[in-house]
């Protein structure tokens, strides 16, 4: 049986000037080894939680409690085990992915021998080494997504955030990045993932998280939750729970 | 740590050496600046000093005091000179023969000049009981002067020529006095001994600079346009270091770092590091070249400031203040378009109250009360001190103080509105 990673209570944001909360009364737990989707419609909450879970932001109320063998540990001791791949490019256009991994790896505490054995390999794992030395700007969407994944698992991080990490990439690219995101989680990472392609997040997730207008309105292992609401799939099951509205 | 520093320093290297314009803009620029502003300013300089500026002089005297007068603007050396007294219209000839300016002497100068002062002789001796007292003693208008100058002649420029006719004028009219006076009272001698000894007795000026110690310089071109253009060099890094702020603001590589278990201070601190290191090389480039270069092109040689300890102190600081008001416009901009609009036009503003085109002093009141507000105002002062008045630490302290405050102005609304942004 898993230990739990992440327990989160009562959880509570509101923005500032904000007139209603971006996030309410939100309780989960997320397991070791666990690859959990969080979905919702625009504007649900999903970047807002996660860029709590990752410390980009403070909640308003309620906790984040990291554990480490079932013992509370403190965010700064934690901080050095996340990983974190934004749905922005957050990475420097006008240098190569070598550069990029140098400068993030450094402030991610690694060595320059690491770096120096750890770059290679990693450009090579996800298609980037005959890349290596250009300027990101000249690559393709997919590529450059690739290079901002790379970026956020330099330092083998224990749990990797994912906001969006396949969006608007083409189908190779999508599937050498889930591709190298199982082998990853196979390897012990715990993977917190939003998506906006409920099909891709079928395949790749074991439990998932519904949020509407910042509340929880689903959360479990998805087979079960599939069986326990006769939904044929993940769409079917969000469209059943948000319904088919617009939604700004 | 001293390893994230180093990677964190050459990335911004890295990213500086991709921003071409950037470059350019704080190396090639500046450099264009000092040469061409330079060169035009000692051009300007050297019309009234050594290209001497052109006289068309009408002299239609029938005396000898309208010759005497237009010898001394000869032996004066001031002007090159030309004479045509056939001259009908001195506009025209001027507009034709291209001179700046003109002087009109007209047929009864010398006349009008000898009645005028042989009223005041005869005046004085009646005075002093030597002659008939006058009565009803007619006025006597003097022969008038035409002075014409070019359009285009600076003000400044007229208003010496001007005072300087008038000062040939005055020894014109002393000279005849004493003749007059002398043939009156019927010496043989003695003229020439008064005229010498009115001539020694003008009380001379020596001119002074001011300066806090015995080392005195006189202010040319070189001395304030080479600091001058500098610091504005250094102030519109705002260009690269501010739009590139913005960048890392927008794109998400600020969120970025505050997952990542480092201090944004280091990365704030790289970014602090690298540019004030390319002020200082900018003053190191700028100043050689001048150094180098200036002598050869004729132009002011450039003095390097004695106070060398004082020299770099005041180079670090200027860096660090041009750094501070690039991560100030970095912060506070919502697009690099704006970053790099606002910054470089405020850069432009601060330099010009600041003292940079034209020195403050010549400003309106409230104006030069406004340029305390300009950094680059400060750090100009700074190198005035050290180029121009012996570099005192005592005039430094309060120069160094202000550039302090506006440093930690400028730090402190940077990390307030990087903080309001939940950046920090």
């Amino acid at each position: 049986m898993p230990h739990r990673c992440i327990q989160i209570e009562q959880l509570k944001k509101r923005y500032p000037n904000a007139t209603r909360d971006s996030l309410q009364d939100i309780n989960l737990a997320i397991h070791t080894g666990d690859k959990y989707g969080i979905f919702g419609p625009n504007g649900a909450g999903k970047t807002t939680l996660i860029s709590i879970l990752c410390g980009i932001i403070k909640a308003t109320e309620g906790e984040v409690r990291y554990l480490k063998d079932q013992t509370k540990v403190d965010f700064p001791a934690i901080q050095p085990h996340i990983g974190f791949v934004p749905q922005e490019y957050a990475l420097y256009q006008e240098l190569s992915p070598v550069q990029n991994l140098r400068y993030f790896g450094a402030l991610y505490n690694l060595s320059k021998a690491t770096l120096d054995q750890r770059i290679p390999e990693l450009l090579s794992t996800l298609g980037l080494a005959h890349v290596a030395q250009h300027k990101v700007s000249t690559f393709s969407g997919g590529m450059k997504r690739r290079v901002n994944l790379a970026i956020g698992i330099i330092h083998r991080p224990t749990i990797l955030f994912l906001d969006e990490p396949t969006v608007g990439v083409d189908v190779q690219s999508k599937v050498a990045i889930l591709k190298f995101l199982n082998e990853l989680n196979a390897a012990g990472t715990t993977i917190v993932y939003t998506s906006h392609h409920l099909s891709e997040a079928q395949e790749f997730c074991n439990r998932i998280a519904l949020i509407d207008q910042g509340k929880i309105i689903m959360e479990g292992d998805l087979t079960q939750l599939l069986a326990q609401h006769e939904a044929d799939n993940l769409k079917d099951l969000f469209i059943q729970f948000t319904g088919e509205a617009y939604r700004d | 740590m001293m390893f994230k520093l180093w990677t964190a320093t050459k990335k911004e290297f890295q990213l500086l050496l991709h921003d071409k314009a950037g470059l350019i803009v704080m190396f090639g620029m500046p450099l264009l600046l000092i040469y061409v502003i330079t060169i035009v300013q000692d051009a300007a300089f050297r019309i009234v000093n050594e290209n001497k500026i052109s006289l068309l002089v009408v002299n239609r005297d029938q005396g000898n005091q309208g010759e005497q007068l237009v010898k001394l603007l000869e032996e004066s050396g001031l002007f090159q000179l030309g004479q045509d007294a056939q001259v009908t219209d001195l506009n025209q000839a001027m507009q034709e023969q291209d001179y700046l300016t003109g002087l009109t002497i007209e047929a009864d100068f010398s006349a009008k000049l000898r009645q005028k002062n042989q009223q005041i002789i005869d005046q004085m001796l009646a005075e002093a009981g030597l002659g008939e007292p006058l009565t009803n003693a007619p006025s006597i208008a003097l022969s008038e002067l035409d002075f014409y100058h070019d359009p285009t002649l600076q003000e400044n420029y007229t208003t010496s020529i001007l005072n300087m006719i008038d000062a040939f004028l005055k020894t014109v009219e002393g000279e005849l006095l004493i003749n007059t006076l002398a043939a009156e009272l019927e010496l043989t001698n003695s003229p020439e001994q008064l005229k010498q000894a009115m001539l020694d007795s003008r009380v001379p000026i020596r001119r002074k600079v001011v300066s806090s110690s015995n080392q005195e310089r006189l202010p040319n071109s070189t001395q304030h346009n080479v600091p001058a253009w500098t610091i504005f060099a250094m102030f519109f890094m705002v260009v690269s270091l501010g739009t590139n702020l913005v960048r890392e603001r927008t794109s998400g590589s600020f969120v970025r770092l505050k997952t990542m278990p480092t201090s944004f201070l280091l990365v704030i601190g790289s970014k602090m590091l690298l540019y004030t290191g390319a002020a200082v090389l900018q003053v190191a480039l700028i100043f050689t070249m001048a150094k180098l270069t200036f002598p050869a092109l004729g132009l002011p040689a450039l003095t390097m400031p004695s106070n060398w300890l004082g020299f770099g102190l005041m180079t670090l600081l200027s860096g660090f203040a041009a750094v501070s008001y690039a991560m100030l416009i970095g912060t506070l901009a919502r697009s690099q378009e704006q970053a790099h609009g606002f910054g470089s036009i405020s850069i432009v503003l601060l330099a010009a109250i600041g003292g940079i085109w034209v020195p403050s002093f010549v400003l309106p009141d409230w104006l030069q009360t406004l340029s305390l507000l300009s950094p680059l105002n400060w750090c100009l002062r700074g190198f005035y001190v050290l180029f121009l008045k012996g570099g005192a630490w005592a005039a430094l302290q309060p120069i160094i103080l202000g550039i302090l405050v506006f440093i930690t102005s400028c730090l402190s609304i940077a990390v307030w509105q990087l903080r309001r942004e939940q950046l920090i």
